[in-house]
């Protein structure tokens, strides 16, 4: 087979392949190992590769998949783990020289259900360090370049996840989001990004940003993939607090293609902030066909929306801050600049104004459940915009300039505040051939429904196929 | 600490000081700017009622 075709396969794919022994696992790791090779110069996806310790894995695969131990649909399938992982073994900085040789004693609770499950770590993946910035820029590591145009950024924080995927450098990567950096870069690099309810995935043995919005999740280019990785890597964990009890359910089954019956809001609040036209139309047109297919598409209203930024990073610095506190007194001249300003900028926080905008998150929690009581979706765009030139300050979204960083978060803030399931899907490309992503959120654990959506939506249009030229 | 009013340069040297923070000056007049965004977005979550609104709490006694 093909190496670029092996590169593209779906995990869903290849694990059919893998399973009726018509491919190897060695043969897959070789092909994106390859591929690794051949963009990496490029994209700087990777912080630590494993080529060799990949090798060995798969070879140990393929001899448990032909003496008849199969392991499921992850079996010899190359996975990336953004760099605030911990793996047991095997370096994770956070994106920061920090912390370059720091080797965590064991593995945090996502990368042992990978590696139960017989998935292969292919590497520790690029990131904005300490996952704090929304564009994938890193000093220390090298910054990420996006694989539809090098000259723009990934988005992040999880910007190396978003460049393996879209690139075929991996088959399925992690992020963690905590102001978007799972979908950001999942709509600036065209593919599918899923931010869980708050609670499903376990926390345990990543580095926080902010604890209280920190939410891992699956980088991967089908909707049917982030289903499968989700059935992984999700369940109740001890060591994680905010951990939630709940059964979790074959996510595969939501994968229906039927859209009939459901009910999508779509805010007028997301449409009257900065946002680009191209952007607009494709993100209308996509809610359209989803509308032809049989969803009961209507406008609401979500008045805090305006409020979200202000509540977000409130909470977002004062959390980042505290956690990291020590590390700012003893080794801040060691930060990127940005970095060390976001955490220096925390430190003005004062505990009430804090709490006040926990109190503003609580009516902003009961304010979007009121919306879904009403409808079963809220649509609208990822991103205002798309991908901007790498370290650009400020961006044109519509008619209006503003800041980077704000214009990344616009659209994605209000689902960690609520940490109420969130996914970005490809929907259309811009004229200078950027991505563009639909965001689709729903109620909390309610995964099968945001699944259900973007899977049917997916499958209908054929973003999801095009490929970067590289 | 974020109030009600503007925070002036002077008063965010003073404050910047007490927390041990340095830099050369285009550093700070960053810093600055940040902090400024800050009180103004305290300010916006302050207009907003939360009249009988209680946090969740981020504290739960375990049962064992």
């Amino acid at each position: 087979m093909d190496t670029l075709e092996i590169c593209y396969m779906s995990a869903g794919d290849l694990s059919k392949l893998v399973q009726s022994k018509e491919i190897s696992p060695v043969e897959i790791i070789d092909a994106h190992l390859s591929r690794i090779d051949a963009t990496e110069p490029v994209l700087n996806s990777f912080i630590t590769l494993l080529a060799d310790e990949s090798r060995a894995a798969a070879r140990q695969a393929e001899r448990d998949i032909q003496a008849g131990r199969y392991k499921g649909p992850l079996h010899g399938i190359p996975v990336g783990l953004k760099d605030l992982y911990n793996t047991g073994g095997v370096r994770t900085t956070s994106g920061s020289k920090i912390f370059d040789n720091f080797i965590p004693t064991e593995d945090c609770n996502v990368a042992a259900r990978f590696q139960q499950a017989g998935a292969i770590l292919l590497g520790k993946l690029n990131m904005h360090q300490f996952a704090y910035g929304p564009t994938g820029e890193n000093p220390d590591y090298g910054h990420m370049h996006n694989p539809w145009n090098p000259d723009m950024v990934t988005g992040g924080s999880s910007g190396g996840s978003g460049s393996a995927t879209a690139a075929g450098q991996c088959t399925i990567t992690t992020g963690s989001d905590t102001g978007g950096s799972i979908r950001i870069p999942a709509a600036l690099c065209g593919i599918v990004g899923l931010k869980p309810t708050y609670g499903l995935v376990s926390r345990h043995g990543l580095t926080p940003l902010s604890w209280s919005m920190d939410h891992p999740g699956p980088m991967v280019r089908t909707v049917e993939d982030a289903a499968i990785t989700m059935k992984i890597i999700a369940g109740y964990d001890p060591k994680d607090v905010a951990s939630a009890k709940v059964d979790i359910p074959d996510y595969t089954s939501a994968l229906t293609g039927d859209v009939r019956g459901l009910r999508i809001g779509m805010p007028k609040e997301y449409f009257d902030a900065p946002l680009d036209p191209q952007v607009r139309k494709a993100v209308q047109d996509a809610v359209s066909l989803l509308e032809s297919m049989g969803a009961e598409v209507r406008e609401v209203s979500f008045p805090m929306f305006d409020q979200s930024q202000a509540i977000s990073s409130i909470i977002l610095m004062a959390e980042a801050t505290a956690y990291h506190r020590d590390l700012l007194e003893k080794d801040g001249h060691q930060l990127y600049e940005p970095v060390r300003q976001r955490l220096e900028a925390g430190l003005f926080i004062s505990a009430a104004d804090y709490l006040r905008a926990q109190q503003a998150r609580a009516l902003f929690d009961r304010e979007m459940r009121r919306l879904l009581d009403d409808v079963d979706l809220l649509a609208g765009p990822t991103e205002p915009i798309t991908a901007p030139e790498l370290l650009a300050p400020r961006v044109l979204a519509g008619e209006q300039e503003i800041g980077v960083v704000g214009a990344l978060t616009q659209y994605t803030r209000p689902y960690n505040i609520n940490g109420f399931p969130a996914i970005s899907v490809p929907c259309g490309f811009s004229d200078a051939g950027l991505p563009i992503g639909l965001q689709l959120a729903g109620r909390p654990f309610d995964e099968l429904t945001v699944l259900r959506a973007a899977h049917a939506y997916e499958q209908a249009t054929d973003w999801h196929n095009r490929r970067p030229p590289l | 600490m974020a109030s009600d009013k503007q925070l002036t340069r002077e008063e965010f040297d003073v404050l910047a000081e007490k927390f041990g923070i340095s830099g050369d000056p285009a550093y700070i007049d960053e810093l600055f700017s940040q902090v400024r965004g800050v009180f103004i977005g305290a300010q916006a979550i302050r207009e907003i009622d939360v009249t009988n609104v209680e946090t969740d709490m981020a504290f739960m006694p375990r049962v064992n």
